[in-house]
Order: C-alpha cells, then sequence, then structure tokens
C-alpha cells in the first residue's frame, strides 16, 4: 500500500531543492538576528533585562501574569531538570562511559549486587535527548527577549495587550496551527528524530555484540565504519557485500516498478477494452490476491514453492523437473525445482511474486486514470483521423504517464526499500552460495534494507547497520532530487490542465 | 475538532490505565520452552516447584521461543526477556559474550556431578572458562540416522553407498541437510581433518590441506559425488519429517527431537542408528558428529536471578528429566536419567549412543556457521559454477578462521 | 463477408476471455490453495496433491477454539483489533491536523517541518527501531498494546503528503469567504474542508485501521517476553509458520489467514476505491 500521493508529491519533491538555497541564506539570517537581539537587550527596559535572569520577569511588567508565572515555572524546571537529568549523561558523552558492569551473586537475599557502571547505550541516547533539549531551551530563552521586547514596543506605543484569554482563543484561529500540530510534532521528534540520530551517531561507535551494553561498553571509532563498507580482504568483505548488493537493489528497483507499472497498465486496457465483458468480475478476480495480508499471501507463496512444496511435486509428476534439466536450467542431480533456494532462480521468482502482488495494485489505479481521460481529448483525434493505436501512444499514455508519473517514482523508492517480499520469501529457507557475503552477513537476495534489517535483528551489528541505513537514505535522497529536476525539464504539465 | 481532541484525551487516559496493572507480591518468572509440546511437561515442572517451596508464591508465565532462535530473541534486549530459558549449547558463547548468561553459583557441584562430572560432554557444554553457565537438559541434541526397516536390512546401513543405492533403486531418497555446517562438520571431521576454537574464538582449521593423508580436495569430492546421486536429497529439518510423511525419504541423517515424528509415520519399521561409513579418496570413513545438548540458562539481568536459578535447577533435575523422556521421548543429561532401563531401550537414545563414540563436543568459535553453511550450499547445488574445489575450501577456511573482532 | 468479420470477432473475443480466465487462475490459486489447505485434513503443508484427500472444519475449530502455548488466535485478534481502532483515531487525527496545517495555514516553520518530514521519509524505518524500542522501554511501554498503539501512531504526522495534497485542490475561495465571515481557523477545519474530504479521511482512516494488523516486525520487538497471548495476529499467524511450528501449525495458520483476509480485504476494497478517487480526481480538477 503506497501512501505517497500524487499532488502532494509532486510539491513536496520542490522542497528539497530550496534546501540548498537555504543555506546560504541561513549565515545571513543568524547575523541579522544576534545584531536585533543586541539591540532590543539594549534598548529594553527594567522588565525585558531582568527577562535576562528570569523569563517571566518581561510579561509581569505587561500584566500579563498568567503567562509570567508559566515562563518562570518552565525556566525553573529547565534548570532544575538539566543538571539533575541529562548532565550525568552529557559528562560521559565523548567517551560514553567507562565502567564496565560487574554483578556478585548475594546468596542471602537470592539477588545479584551490581556496582555502579555504565551503560554505552544510555549514555548515547540521554546524551543527544540532552543536546536537543539543551538547543530548544536556548532558542526559547533567546526567543523570550524578543517576545517581552516586542511586548514593551506595544506598550510603549499605547496598542492593545493581549489577555490571557485571548491568547488561548488564538489557538484556534491565527495560531491554530500550534494546537494542531504540537503533539504530532513531539511524538514525531521522540518516536523519529532521536531514535534516528542515535542511530546515525551509533554509526561512529563500535556498537556490536562484541560491544554489547549493558554488559559491555561500546565507545567512539571515527569513520571505521565506513572505510568498513568500501574496504574488502578475504575475511572483512562488506565492501564486496555492499557493491554486490546495492547492485541487486538497483536492478530489483527498476525492476520491479518497471514490470509492475506497464504489466497493470496493460492488463487496465485490457480489462477496460469495450469488447471485455463482466469488467467488475475480472477486477475482482485481480483484486482479491492482494487483498490478503501479505504476511499471510507471501508465506503462503514461499511454501507453495518451496523445495519439497506442492508445485515441485506436481512439475515433477508432470515432467516439467524432466524438463527443465534437459534444458540444463536445474543441475542434473537435483531432484526438486530449486524455486526459492538458488541465487538466480530465487532472484526470477523474486521478480515473478512481485508482479503478482503489484499488477493488481497498478490495475486499480490506472483504471481510475482511464475512467478520467477528458472524453473530447479523444473525440477530437478520432475525427482528425487517428486510429485506435494512435491514439492510445499519442494520448491515453501520455495522459496516464502524466498523472502516475509521481507515484512512479515513489514506487521506485518503496521498491528500494521493499522489505516484506525479500524478507517473508527467503527468510531462514535461503542459504547463500557465496563465500565471501556469507563473511558479512550478507545474501544474493538481499535488498540494502532486509541486510540491515538482519545485520541488527540477528548479529546484533548495530555499527554496520548504521552505515547501511545511511546508504540507503542517500540513494533514495538521490533518486528524488534527480526525478524533481526531470520533472521541472520535460514539463508537460499545461497539456491536461 | 474539541470532540477529537476529547477523544484523544480519552484514548490517552485509557492507555494509562491499561498499563498500570495491578501488582502482587508473587515473585515473578518468565520461563522459555522450546515448543507447544512441552506445554504439559512445563506445566508439571511449575506445579511440582511451588509445591516444593511453600515458602514463597510463585507466577511463572510460560512463553514458546524455539531452541535454535533462542539467542536472537534473548539478545534483542537480555535485560527485559525471559528468566529462564532453553538453548541450543552451540548459542552458549554468544550469550555469554553478551553478558547474558548467569554464572551458576549456587548448588553447582551437586549439578555437575549429576551430570557426569567436569568432563562428561553435557558439562563441557555448559562451561565457559572452567565455570559453569547453564545447567543440561537434555544430551540428545546431535544427530544419528533414522531409517525405514522395510528397504534396509542391518547389513546395509554401515555405509551410505549402499544406503543410496537402494533408495534410488526404489526411487526414494535418503535426507541430509547439507547447507547446515553443522551437519557438514561429519564428512570433515569424519575424514579426520581438523576444526577446533582457540583461546580468542577464532577457528583453527585445516579443511582445506593439501598435505593430509586425505585432503581437502578428497572430501568435497566426495561430498559432491553423494550430492549428486539420483538417491540424495538435500533437506531441511522440516522438509525431512514432511518427506518422511509422504513416503519419498526412507532414511535420513536427523535429531532426536523428530524422532516421535519420524516413528509415528513409519510405525513398526522405525528406526535408527549410529551414522554410516562413506566413501573418500577410495577408502571407507566413519562419519563424525556433534554432539549436542539443550541447556537450560538463567538470565544475568534477572530481577529474581536466585530464584530463577533454582527453578532452572529444579526444570533439569532427576525427576524432571524423566518426565520429559516420558512425555517427548528427549534423552536426558542426567546420569540417573540416562541409565535408566526406559531410557536405554529407546531405539533414538541407543543409537545417539552408538555415534558417541565418533561424536565431539561442540568447540567451534561463531565464525564457524556461515562460510560453512554456504560451502554445503555449493555443494548441495553440485557446485554449479564449477569453481576449483581447492579454491572453495581456502575460502570457507579464510571465513572459518578469520578473526573474531 | 459479413460472416467472416463476425468469425474474426467472435475469435478475438474468445481470445480476449480466455487469456483474462487463465490470467486470473493463475491469480487465484495460491488463494484457492489457501483455502484448500485450511479445510483439507492434514495439519502441516500438503504436498502429495493440490487438493486434499479430505476435507474437514477441525483448524477452524481449533484455532477458536482450543488454544495452546503456540496458537491463541481469539487473543491475537482482540489484541489487533484494540491496537487499530486506537490507532486508527489517534493517526487519523494526526495526518489530517498535519496536512490541513501544511495546506490551508501559512507560518513560519511551515516549510522547514516539511523538509525534515521528507528527510526523515527517506531514511529506513528499521534503523531507529532499536532506539525506538530503548525510549519505549524507558517508558515502561514494551510487552503490550499501549506500547504498539504509540509506535504505529506516533509517527503517523509524517505521512499527511495524501491528504494534504486531496486539501490543496479545494478551492482557496471558500476558505476564504468564511473568514470575511468571521469563522475561525478551527471553524473553517471542522465545518468546511472535513465534510469536502470524504474521499480521503475514509482512506486515511481505513488504511490506519489495516496498517497494525499486517505488521509482525515492530510487533516482534515490541515484544521481548515473547508471551503468545500478548501477540498480534499478525506476529501470532508468522510464529505457526516457524521451523519449528510449521508441521504441525500450517493448516492453523492458512485458517487464521483467511479469518483475518476476510475483514481486512473488505475494508481494503473500500479504501482502494477511495484513494484511486482522492488522487485521480485531485489530479485533474487542480
Amino acid at each position: 500500500m503506497n501512501t505517497l500521493g500524487n499532488r502532494g508529491f509532486r510539491k513536496a519533491l520542490v522542497l528539497p531543492m530550496s534546501i540548498g538555497k537555504g543555506f546560504r541564506n541561513i549565515f545571513i539570517s543568524i547575523a541579522r538576528f544576534f545584531s536585533s537581539l543586541f539591540h532590543q537587550i539594549a534598548a529594553g527596559d527594567l522588565w525585558v533585562k531582568s527577562s535576562l535572569l528570569l523569563c517571566g520577569m518581561g510579561y509581569f511588567g505587561r500584566r500579563q501574569y498568567g503567562k509570567g508565572i508559566l515562563a518562570t515555572l518552565l525556566q525553573l524546571a529547565a534548570l532544575c531538570l538539566f543538571p539533575v537529568f541529562f548532565l550525568p549523561y552529557l559528562r560521559k558523552f565523548d567517551t560514553l562511559g567507562d565502567v564496565e558492569r560487574q554483578t556478585i551473586f548475594n546468596p542471602e537475599t537470592l539477588k545479584n549486587e551490581v556496582n555502579a557502571f555504565d551503560d554505552s547505550f544510555q549514555i548515547l541516547l540521554f546524551g543527544v535527548v540532552g543536546i536537543l533539549f539543551l538547543f530548544a531551551c536556548l532558542i526559547l530563552y533567546v526567543k523570550n527577549i524578543s517576545w517581552v521586547s516586542a511586548l514593551q514596543k506595544k506598550a510603549e506605543e499605547g496598542k492593545h495587550i493581549n489577555s490571557l484569554r485571548e491568547d488561548f482563543s488564538s489557538l484556534f484561529h491565527e495560531k491554530f496551527h500550534i494546537t494542531l500540530l504540537s503533539l504530532p510534532v513531539i511524538c514525531v521528534v521522540v518516536f523519529s528524530v532521536v531514535p534516528l540520530l542515535v542511530m546515525i551517531l551509533a554509526g561512529f561507535t563500535n556498537f556490536d555484540r562484541f560491544h554489547f551494553p549493558p554488559a559491555r561498553l561500546f565507545t567512539w571509532v571515527g569513520l571505521d565504519n565506513f572505510h568498513a563498507l568500501f574496504e574488502s580482504s578475504l575475511t572483512a568483505t562488506f565492501g564486496y557485500s555492499f557493491r554486490k548488493i546495492l547492485l541487486w537493489t538497483l536492478i530489483w528497483a527498476f525492476l520491479a516498478t518497471f514490470t509492475n507499472y506497464y504489466g497493470g497498465i496493460l492488463l487496465a486496457l485490457f480489462i477496460n477494452h469495450r469488447q471485455t465483458r463482466f469488467k467488475k468480475f475480472w477486477r475482482t478476480a485481480f483484486v482479491i490476491p492482494i487483498a490478503v495480508p501479505q504476511f499471510v499471501s507471501l508465506l503462503l507463496v514461499r511454501n507453495f514453492f518451496a523445495n519439497t512444496g506442492i508445485v515441485n511435486t506436481l512439475f515433477s509428476q508432470w515432467g516439467v523437473t524432466d524438463f527443465f534439466r534437459n534444458l540444463g536450467l536445474i543441475s542434473s542431480g537435483a531432484a526438486y525445482i530449486p524455486f526459492l533456494t538458488d541465487p538466480n532462480w530465487a532472484k526470477a521468482m523474486i521478480i515473478l511474486i512481485n508482479m503478482w502482488v503489484g499488477i493488481p495494485y497498478m490495475m486499480l489505479l490506472s483504471t481510475g486514470v482511464l475512467m478520467n481521460i477528458p472524453g473530447d481529448l479523444l473525440e477530437s483525434a478520432q475525427i482528425d483521423g487517428a486510429n485506435a493505436f494512435q491514439r492510445f501512444r499519442k494520448i491515453t499514455m501520455p495522459y496516464i504517464r502524466f498523472v502516475t508519473g509521481p507515484y512512479l517514482v515513489s514506487s521506485l523508492i518503496g521498491n528500494i526499500n521493499n522489505f516484506n517480499i525479500i524478507y517473508l520469501l527467503t527468510n531462514d529457507i535461503y542459504v547463500t552460495s557465496d563465500q565471501l557475503l556469507a563473511n558479512s552477513n550478507a545474501r544474493e537476495v538481499d535488498l540494502l534494507v532486509t541486510w540491515l534489517y538482519r545485520l541488527t535483528q540477528d548479529f546484533n551489528n548495530y555499527k554496520m547497520a548504521s552505515v547501511l541505513g545511511m546508504a540507503i537514505f542517500l540513494i533514495c535522497a538521490g533518486f528524488t532530487l534527480l526525478t524533481f529536476s526531470r520533472m521541472n525539464q520535460g514539463n508537460k504539465e499545461e497539456t491536461f490542465q | 475538532m474539541k470532540k477529537l481532541l476529547v477523544l484523544l484525551a480519552a484514548v490517552v487516559l485509557i492507555g494509562v490505565l491499561i498499563t498500570s496493572a495491578v501488582t502482587d507480591e508473587k515473585i515473578q518468572l518468565l520461563v522459555w520452552v522450546g515448543d507447544d509440546a512441552d506445554q504439559e511437561w512445563i506445566e508439571g515442572v511449575i506445579d511440582g516447584f511451588q509445591q516444593a517451596d511453600p515458602d514463597h508464591q510463585f507466577q511463572i508465565r510460560v512463553g514458546i521461543v524455539p531452541e535454535p532462535d533462542a539467542k536472537i530473541a534473548i539478545l534483542q534486549d537480555p535485560t527485559a526477556s525471559a528468566d529462564v530459558f532453553t538453548f541450543a549449547h552451540d548459542q552458549i558463547l554468544e550469550l555469554y559474550g553478551a553478558g547474558a548468561l548467569q554464572e551458576i553459583v549456587m548448588n553447582s557441584e551437586a549439578v555437575i556431578n549429576a551430570n557426569g562430572g567436569k568432563n562428561a560432554g553435557a558439562i563441557q557444554a555448559a562451561m565457559m572458562n572452567d565455570r559453569l553457565y547453564a545447567y543440561p537438559a537434555t544430551a540428545d541434541n546431535g544427530y544419528f540416522m533414522f531409517y525405514n526397516k522395510e528397504y534396509f536390512s542391518e547389513e546395509d546401513i554401515l555405509t551410505l553407498d549402499r544406503m543410496l543405492e537402494i533408495a534410488a533403486q526404489n526411487g526414494k531418497y535418503f535426507s541430509y541437510d547439507l547447507d547446515a555446517a553443522w551437519y557438514l562438520y561429519s564428512f570433515f571431521a569424519g575424514a579426520g581433518l581438523q576444526l577446533e576454537m582457540q583461546a580468542d574464538q577464532s577457528n583453527l582449521c585445516n579443511w582445506n590441506a593439501a598435505d593430509t593423508e586425505i585432503t581437502g580436495v578428497q572430501v568435497a569430492q566426495a561430498i559432491l559425488d553423494i550430492a549428486a546421486h539420483p538417491g540424495f536429497i538435500n533437506q531441511s529439518d522440516a522438509e525431512f519429517i514432511a518427506g518422511i510423511k509422504d513416503g519419498s525419504v526412507i532414511a535420513g541423517v536427523n535429531g532426536a527431537w523428530n524422532a516421535r515424528a519420524a516413528q509415528e509415520a513409519w510405525g513398526e519399521n522405525y528406526a535408527a542408528a549410529k551414522l554410516p561409513l562413506f566413501t573418500v579418496a577410495g577408502q571407507q570413513r566413519q562419519m563424525a558428529s556433534f554432539a549436542g545438548y539443550k541447556l537450560v540458562g538463567v538470565n544475568a539481568y534477572s530481577a529474581n536471578v536466585g530464584h530463577a536459578m533454582r527453578f532452572a535447577e529444579y526444570m533439569t533435575n532427576y525427576e524432571s528429566q524423566m518426565k520429559r523422556f516420558e512425555l517427548r521421548g528427549q534423552g536426558p543429561s542426567n546420569m540417573q536419567a540416562a541409565s535408566s532401563p526406559a531410557v536405554m531401550a529407546d531405539p533414538a537414545i541407543a543409537a545417539l549412543t552408538a555415534q558417541d563414540a565418533y561424536a565431539q563436543a561442540q568447540n567451534v568459535g561463531p565464525n564457524y556457521w556461515a562460510p560453512a553453511d554456504t560451502f554445503g550450499a555449493i555443494m548441495a547445488a553440485g557446485n554449479p559454477e564449477g569453481t576449483d574445489l581447492q579454491a572453495l575450501l581456502d575460502q570457507m577456511v579464510a571465513g572459518i578462521t578469520a578473526p573474531v573482532q | 463477408m459479413k460472416k467472416k468479420a463476425h468469425h474474426a470477432r467472435w475469435l478475438s473475443l474468445s481470445f480476449r476471455h480466455g487469456l483474462l480466465l487463465l490470467l486470473s487462475a493463475l491469480w487465484l490459486l495460491p488463494v484457492i490453495w489457501l483455502l484448500l489447505c485450511s479445510f483439507g485434513i492434514d495439519k502441516g503443508p500438503n504436498i502429495r496433491s493440490f487438493f486434499p484427500e479430505g476435507y474437514t472444519l477441525r483448524h477452524y475449530q481449533d484455532l477458536l477454539g482450543r488454544q495452546d502455548s503456540v496458537s491463541q488466535f481469539p487473543r491475537w485478534f482482540l489484541n489487533s483489533l484494540i491496537i487499530a481502532v486506537f490507532n486508527c483515531v489517534i493517526s487519523s487525527v494526526f495526518v489530517l491536523s498535519t496536512a490541513y496545517c501544511m495546506s490551508c495555514m501559512r507560518f513560519p516553520l511551515r516549510k522547514p517541518l516539511m523538509h525534515i518530514a521528507i528527510i526523515l521519509n527517506l531514511f529506513p524505518g528499521f534503523l531507529a527501531m532499536i532506539a525506538v524500542y530503548s525510549v519505549m522501554k524507558r517508558l515502561g511501554l514494551t510487552d503490550g498494546n499501549t506500547g504498539l498503539i504509540i509506535i504505529y501512531s506516533a509517527t503517523s504526522g509524517l505521512s499527511y503528503l495524501v491528504a494534504k495534497g486531496f486539501f490543496d485542490t479545494i478551492p482557496r475561495s471558500l476558505r476564504e469567504s468564511a473568514t470575511i465571515e468571521g469563522a475561525t481557523e478551527a471553524i473553517i477545519f471542522q465545518k468546511i474542508i472535513l465534510p469536502l474530504s470524504r474521499p480521503i479521511i475514509v482512506y486515511t482512516v481505513i488504511s490506519a485501521f489495516l496498517a497494525p494488523w499486517t505488521d509482525f516486525i515492530f510487533a516482534n520487538i515490541m515484544l521481548p517476553s515473547k508471551i503468545s497471548a500478548q501477540k498480534t495476529v499478525a506476529l501470532g499467524l508468522y510464529s505457526m509458520v516457524s521451523r519449528v511450528n510449521i508441521n504441525e501449525y500450517f493448516a492453523r495458520f492458512c485458517a487464521g489467514g483467511v479469518l483475518v483476509s476476510i475483514p481486512i480485504s473488505i475494508l481494503f476494497v473500500i479504501m482502494q476505491k477511495f484513494y484511486v478517487e482522492g488522487i485521480t480526481g485531485g489530479a485533474v480538477k487542480g
């Protein structure tokens, strides 16, 4: 189920381009900001200046008692929280701890007595949270000054100053976005930004199963893991595996995307052709298989094609296995077709099974698109004497391509990260036959993302998983930027709007 | 919008209520056993343990985590997983390395003695650096040969060549899990080649040797010949059972955990024996094997580590092991239980005992598994790319002997 | 002459429908096998023949009536339902609120927030998994439904793009005239935008409802105790086909697969309809 929408996505693509431009302006605006800040302080009255010490003062001076109390309380809370909660972690952030865990069993209490040990992962996690907290406090502190100085200006000019009630009701009007966005943004920071920062930083440490907290410590190792990703020896083969798996990931992403895209469009055209009867019936027949949740259908299909599965039984009864053996597609000694256990067979099967999963989606989508083709376009073409094939090539196809273009991009990125298909079909049953891949826990059929997952889950190799994660990010970001610039060049939007 | 906010508040409130479950003063333990068939047995053990200690109130919950997956499940977060868990002994190195195993400090002498003393295989398997880190639970986690008496005579089962021939004649299969490092060991060790873990957990391995009596290439060639035999099939555990049930497999190498299933399928004709001889470099050599044990570990992070140890000890004592044998046919590690007449009469356990002379305790470092799995997969596929066997062996050995970071 | 044309037409018709029949059979084959396995007499995968040797309802009875330490289907179903309902409410609120702000309001942090959302979406979700788990453990929310509800819904704000794309197509004049009449943003959102956005609301609600039914990765991570009764449907069914369990539980897995597929596929079909309506309709109108 792809959740990136058409129009939203198109607009979204514009954004990364402006990031570059943004960087140039950042320094200028920072300089401007500080000069105006000093100006505000210098021009501030006693209330503003005392706000430097106690944040609420500026509000008390303008009779905004509620806000004053709130600001003061927040300031006190931050001042208490930081040293008690975050400072202990931040102090050890440079080494990530140096006291290993030791326990002694106490036969009296039947419990373990533990020393005051350092947990590297907790230090990393709460170090990051602490730094973010510090930043947020600093920004609020500085912002507070400009707020109170704005109040001072208002008071001096004799303008109306909001009461607490008015401030509150503005939360449902011009500041409605604060009401709506606070909770989602806080949640994203806690459950996405912080975890991602922590795991990105883990790429610069030796966090793996030999340095696995809380029993063992891990520490910073600089760029060692990045070197490992590009270097290869006979035993440390991450460089070799990375190249091989990256190549397969890209081949897979393109094949999977385009087979599904054109397969789906063809199927939709075929079903929606005016000669086809029972259109609804056919559509339903193709939709039923994808309505079954993937973990059910794919686990089932994997047993369907198992080495001793039903397909192999039937194929050997029908002589298909012998036929393949004579063609040389399976080795002469094999009693079965290694659908999901031989590297080449497995790759081909994965792409075929992915078509089974993906074509109906695209069929549904392009059916919707086909129905929306402006009728007058086709009609006028017909009057001009274009035949059916020409109409398809000149009008239908460009139209579909226009409407589903962004979908194509997002499904390409989705396929780079298509975890379910590969994992459900090959986990536990596929054994690599490439010694060098095996040494870095990779397999021929792995995508970068399934490799990453197995490195973390099965091998606790978080340091390399982190490096891989960053590589995936760069690849996806690259594709996003690339397709954006392509789309801007060939701007055909006017044709249909 | 307000309605939505109210709803949201309600959601959060209910969420808080759900989590703040009532806690009582019972001693909480979480126990993992290997599969559902252990359920009846473990419930009996829990009842017995509670009755034996009326002074404490226990609340013992049971989770199912297959023994081969225990390591992954524990290492995901040792501080939150089971207090007591069953695992296959080849995982002890990594569990110990991650600090997840509690050293057994209560009654360890008694446990060691009950399982046959310090030099017994089961105790060796449960020890790290000369200290006990787990309780032996079964001594049957090694492998041996199953066969169907309808097809094979006592004579036939002595050599692998003869067995493959009979299987091929009948259009049936001899099943073996060739792409599992655990089983691949049989051929190389049987040919007299070496694999051993060193102090730093890296491996010493000469499976690519060209100067030994039987060379690595000769062993690889022997495996290739076996894999290409029409009577041979490379199958995983589950496939082996399926094959027995549908009649396509008439013999195979597997472990005691599948003995009951084979017995059900073959009935009267079920039989078990030590591994056969195989042909390598024109000689007949006995296939070796890994001896295997199931161990019960105690989580070093358990909040009730003492009671967890007491429970684990109870779970692996004579009575519990006998009960487990009766219910599931699993071979005891406890000496008294192992020497009881009922256990001695079990064909699977008799076969394991016969194989014992050719079985080595599994003393290998963590880098052995992946390269050997892969080598086995190449052999099973018949070396499709026709790579030079010496090169394949060199690659595998380089992986196996790679330093442990 | 006429007859010949008729003949050719008939030929192309039957070819067309024959091909469709073949293709749809290919597509439906695994689903039919799912049904057959769930009603067949074998406990494990039947590998002898496509059709089972006998039919029984026993696997459904076992699944619903007989609980053991592996199979606890009714509990799993309940867990998934609770999680799905809560996730549905929270995620929908988050997604629609975020989309409204990004589409209809203008405020200084809008662009930076959208940039950050795009960047976050480009990272593979699994990377953060272990750290998310660690945060949840600190909050005491592992091993239970609450934790999973939070995991599924907390970052849902990031997938606001579809809904935003839809809101973008709603004419600005509607909002402007409401503002002139003195409506606040809250009222515009509630009384104007939401009632006009039925397809996208249905789509958002259903996709939020469906997500917890199909995830087994986070469900596994968030359950360090591995107690069967606390699993969700996806995780529970997944554990039934592990190497150790498959020969005993495969038929029950199929039965469970059939039982969850029925409600899910109905919702899925509805959702797809609204999805296509939402995105294609928008593209043409805009």
